[in-house]
């Protein structure tokens, strides 16, 4: 994730995921999600834009 | 084989580029793609018997940025 373009289509893929709440800081490469779905899930949903996707664990 | 251009909106840099042009270019039935950051759109070369100008603006979506459409 490098750039507005990316973040956006973060957003719009976790959007149209729905059911989750997330905040995205785009200078650490990093995106919170809170959500009650599988992480799993979470991870193909984000790989769908393009990116490389790695789990950092909980809060 | 068929042509399609399709507009692409949401893309900033060179990275959102190449990652349309990775994961489109690698669908099945996809000959060949060209993303263009400066007109935001694609050109899709593809195999009609397996993808079609609206699947392809699906699969955009589907990764995060708007497809309005063929043009
Ligand atoms: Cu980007
Ligand atoms: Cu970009």
């Amino acid at each position: 994730m490098t750039c507005e373009g990316c973040s956006g289509a973060v957003t719009r893929v976790l959007n149209k995921l729905g059911d989750v709440k997330f905040e995205i800081d785009l200078p650490k490469k990093l995106v919170w999600i809170e959500s009650d779905k599988d992480v799993n899930v979470l991870m193909e949903t984000l790989k769908k834009c393009g990116k490389e996707v790695k789990y950092n664990g909980t809060k | 084989l068929c042509s399609v251009s399709l507009g692409v909106e949401g893309m900033t840099c060179a990275s959102c580029v190449q990652s349309i042009e990775q994961r489109i270019g690698s669908l099945p039935g996809v000959i060949h793609i060209k993303v263009s950051l400066e007109q935001k759109n694609a050109t899709v070369i593809f195999d009609p018997s397996q993808q079609s100008p609206q699947s392809l603006s699906e699969a955009i979506e589907d990764m995060g940025f708007e497809s309005p459409g063929s043009s």
